[in-house]
């Protein structure tokens, strides 16, 4: 870092207008039309619905009403759930990716690993309700085979949420932590192994913690995007529960109920800060 | 033992495997349906349900729309991050950090989130639903990427380069579009690609800013809400292909250039 | 933090964001036609053919009950929108908020529709009308009649009975769902109070309890067509017609309780600064051949409210057009709650949803 600012100083021309020049489009950007709808969200989440003054209705509908806090009880056991099966599944494959496959087919195993990625999204959910469905190709399968008498209920269920989910983190997490891997200097491992560590010491003691950030980081990420996520459960759950997205989802397509809709992702958000600030210390962004 | 780990390393590698593509294929097994159902059994082949999604005009229009939002936004927001990044790795600024972290923000924010506060905003201020709102919004969850990405990547080997430049007298906007620019490449590219990729498929945000023109993530959900049918996995197939298409040829393009 | 200062920030924000608003409000041409739908009116085979006759482009935004239309409605500029899609019995609704324009009855085929359905007490306010309806039907029973027995589905005892757990799913729209729950404690769906709440909701919960899962119409309509269930709750002709061809044993009773009339009327409004064109519209909907193309839309089939409808017979056969003055007959009307019980009736539908 300290090198940034030896070049800033060693930059004699460089009047104070340039700088600022470079900065201030995306720093306006992000003011206008992230922080100011934040505010105006926090706003509205304080007024009545139908156009009353100021109240804290929206709020204490959320914390009085069982219904409405058990969508968050719902969001953070799914996500839970999700961030662990995705990691403890990805980790390994990722680790296979980068080191029992050949160099020279890495790439191309990489690749296929998040080809799906490039399914439509919305399309990857109700691919996967075709997949679960009651004589979808996993009951046939398991009923043919004599595993299940009757087919199993895995459509419209938490299971079936809980896997579309896990289908696409799986993918997100194997990238992240298989670039970490790959960054991960085979020097240390050598003087490992130099020093007598087997390889799983090696693998505990010298691996595992110098990927943890990488991990954290595709955890993190894995809690925001899955936390934030409307369609998945929509068409996976089968109603079967409400997830916080969906509440929010359902104030603005029934009512129009913006205060009440603006209260629920304030709160939404407030969640996700907490998570953020746990695990701040992996996050920060530094230059090469 | 080594070799055990081998046979047990492919065994599981192919079980992730069959789970990332289990629903690909049966995605694309039954967009070849000949009946209306895509659940088995399989009753195709049949190009059918293609040939219903090619002449639905608004299926056809949203594929356009959303390219457009996908090649614009990603535009704007790689340009901001660019100049942005530029910005705080070459000049010392008051508050760097803080600024910084104003701008990678919109990371840690569910682009739910993010849709709501530009509706209730728009809504405000009496600002229509269109493309463009949607646009504006793809701009805010990819400019922190963007910024992160290019950033990340600025080192000091290209401040030499450009300080090797800047001592034979260029002026800045030379270096910037000479040397910068060209030496960044990489990292601009790759944070326009994901750009692209993450407005392509952008759902919520799309959904809640658009009216009448909306992104194909919208349409198919519309189409989806509107019954199930072989044609969701038509467009579905069909937006596969297209984006392998591409990524096939970024790598190629990407890959081929770098020295050996 | 008091309205003033709420409304000083508005003041703010509406001059900070005018300049993009002047970008943004691009608006639709004059040529467009702006419609407020539902899906079914999305069909392209529906509104080509009135594109290529009139040589207009019909802008469609599709929406999820009056409520939220409403709240679209409100948060555009006056004049962004020609016609709607509304609930027949909510129109009273829109106008009282000023929205619609008067139809010229002497333009329409008032004369052509279901009596039953007619609904003036609605669609007509002081005398002018404001709706006309275009397409129904009962949010029932629907049901595969090779896997139940169809004697079981005259009552709606069946629904929380033992008999056919985990093998029902439920239609996820509050209002006619709630409407079948009242109906099934012997509640008439026209005089529902807040009082009735606690005992729909206690129905509602047994219905939960026997249900594999709640879904909007493509998640029960799959649930239904695949197997996944045998019943289906608010199920009616709109399920079972669509899929006929597919699944020739899907159908539906109107039980010995009653069942909910569903009807939609189309309205133009008062700012479109399309009017000729918003009427050429009605008229094409509710002309024989548009009625023909509603009635089987590929979004949901239902009945046509004009009893003249270009239907083939196949088509009227699946649609049961020749039981209907039988089914009118036993079918009450659609909820319309007040906007507070509105409001603790989707709160009683979010409890539902969220039992376990």
């Amino acid at each position: 870092m300290s090198n940034a600012t030896n070049s800033g100083r060693a930059l004699p021309r460089a009047g104070f207008a340039l700088p600022w020049a470079l900065v201030t489009p995306a720093l306006g950007w992000t003011l206008l039309f992230f922080v100011l709808p934040f505010l105006a969200m926090g706003l509205s989440s304080l007024t009545a619905h139908d156009g009353g003054g100021f109240t804290l209705a929206n709020y204490s509908q959320f914390f009085t009403d069982p219904s409405y806090w058990r969508a968050m009880v719902n969001s953070l056991e799914v996500t839970a759930i999700v961030t662990v099966i995705s990691v403890l599944l990805a980790y390994p494959f990722a680790w296979i990716l980068a080191e029992q496959v050949p160099e020279r087919w890495q790439r191309l195993a990489l690749m296929l690993a998040v080809l799906p990625f490039w399914t439509s999204y919305v399309v990857r959910s109700y691919s996967w309700l075709l997949v679960l469905a009651q004589n979808g190709v996993v009951n046939r399968a398991l009923t043919s085979l004599g595993l299940v008498a009757e087919p199993l209920q895995l459509a419209n269920t938490r299971l079936a949420t809980v896997t579309g989910f896990v289908h696409f983190f799986v993918m997100l997490l194997t990238l992240t932590i298989f670039a970490n891997l790959k960054q991960l200097s085979p020097s240390y491992r050598k003087a490992a192994a130099d020093l007598g560590a087997g390889p799983i010491r090696t693998f505990l003691h010298v691996v595992l913690p110098l990927t943890l950030p990488g991990i954290m980081v595709g955890a993190f990420l894995t809690f925001v995007l899955c936390i934030g996520d409307y369609i998945t459960p929509q068409i996976l759950g089968g109603n079967n529960e409400l997830l916080m997205p969906q509440l929010v989802m359902m104030q603005i397509g029934r009512r129009g109920d913006f205060p009440l809709a603006s209260a629920l992702s304030i709160i939404l958000m407030a969640v996700v800060t907490v998570a953020y600030l746990a695990c701040a210390r992996w996050l920060k962004i530094e230059r090469a | 033992m080594r070799a055990l780990v081998r046979i047990a390393s492919w065994l599981y590698a192919l079980a992730v495997y069959g789970f990332i593509f289990l629903p690909v294929i049966v995605l694309v097994l039954f967009s070849l349906q000949a009946t209306s159902f895509p659940i088995p059994p399989f009753t195709g082949p049949s190009l059918r349900w293609y040939g219903a999604v090619l002449s639905d005009t608004r299926l056809t229009s949203a594929l356009v729309n959303s390219l457009l939002v996908a090649v614009l936004s990603s535009l704007a927001a790689v340009t901001l991050g660019f100049l942005s990044a530029w910005g705080f790795a070459r000049f010392t600024l008051p508050g760097s950090a803080l600024l910084r972290g104003l701008i990678t923000l919109p990371l840690t924010v569910s682009y739910l989130i993010i849709g709501m506060g530009l509706l209730v905003l728009f809504n405000w201020a009496g600002v229509p639903k269109s493309l463009l709102a949607a646009g504006i919004g793809h701009v805010v969850i990819n400019l922190p990427l963007c910024f992160a990405i290019i950033y990340s990547q600025m080192g000091d080997h290209q401040i030499n380069i450009e300080r090797a430049a800047r001592d034979l007298g260029a002026p800045e906007w030379k270096v910037l579009l000479l040397i910068t620019v060209p030496v960044m490449a990489p990292a601009i590219f790759a944070g326009f690609f994901l750009s692209m990729t993450f407005s392509w498929d952008e759902f919520v945000i799309s959904f809640l800013l658009t009216r009448f023109d909306t992104t194909l993530p919208v349409e198919i959900w519309n189409l989806l809400r509107s019954g199930l049918n072989p044609k969701t996995n038509a467009i579905g197939s069909l937006v596969f292909a297209v984006s392998i298409v591409l990524v096939v040829l970024f790598e190629l393009t990407l890959l081929r250039r770098k020295p050996a | 933090m008091s309205m003033n200062f709420t409304s000083v920030l508005k003041t703010h924000l509406r001059a900070a964001t005018a300049a993009a608003a002047l970008l943004l409000a691009t608006g639709a041409q004059a040529a467009d036609l702006n419609a407020l739908i539902w899906c079914d009116h999305a069909d392209p085979a529906l509104l080509q053919p009135f594109e290529e006759a009139n040589g207009v482009k019909v802008n469609v935004k599709e929406f999820e009950g009056t409520g939220a239309g409403l709240a679209i409605v409100e948060q555009s500029q006056p004049g962004d929108w020609d016609v709607m899609v509304i609930d027949s019995i909510d129109i009273p609704r829109g106008v009282e908020k000023g929205l619609f324009e008067p139809l010229p009855e002497d333009k329409l085929p008032l004369a052509d529709l279901f009596p039953e359905v007619k609904m003036d007490g609605s669609t007509v306010v002081d005398g002018k009308r404001y709706g006309i309806t275009e397409k129904f039907g009962y949010n029932t029973i629907g049901y595969n009649k090779t896997k139940v027995d169809p004697a079981d589905m005259q009552s709606m005892a069946a629904l929380t009975g033992d008999k056919y757990k985990g093998k029902i799913a439920i239609y996820d729209y509050y209002l006619p769902v709630i409407g079948m729950a009242a109906l099934a404690i012997g509640k008439k769906t026209a005089e529902l109070t807040e009082a009735d709440l606690p005992a729909i909701k206690a129905e509602l919960l047994k219905m939960k309890a026997n249900a594999k899962l709640v879904g909007e119409v493509t998640a029960s309509q799959t649930a239904l067509a695949t197997g996944e269930v045998d019943i289906l709750v608010g199920g009616g002709e709109w399920v079972t017609a669509g899929l006929a061809k597919e699944n020739p044993a899907l159908d539906f009773s109107i039980p010995k309780e009653g069942a909910v009339l569903w009807s939609q009327s189309l309205a133009m409004f008062k700012d479109s600064k399309n009017k000729d064109m918003a009427l050429k519209f009605i008229q094409y909907i509710m002309s024989p051949e548009g009625q023909a193309r509603l009635a089987t839309s590929s979004c949901y089939w239902g009945m046509p409210a004009n009893a003249k409808a270009a239907l083939t017979d196949d088509q009227k056969k699946i649609l049961r057009f020749d039981e209907q003055p039988g089914f009118l007959a036993r079918a009450q009307s659609y909820p319309a709650p007040t906007a507070d019980l509105d409001k603790k009736m989707q709160d009683v539908w979010t409890e539902m949803l969220q039992a376990q």
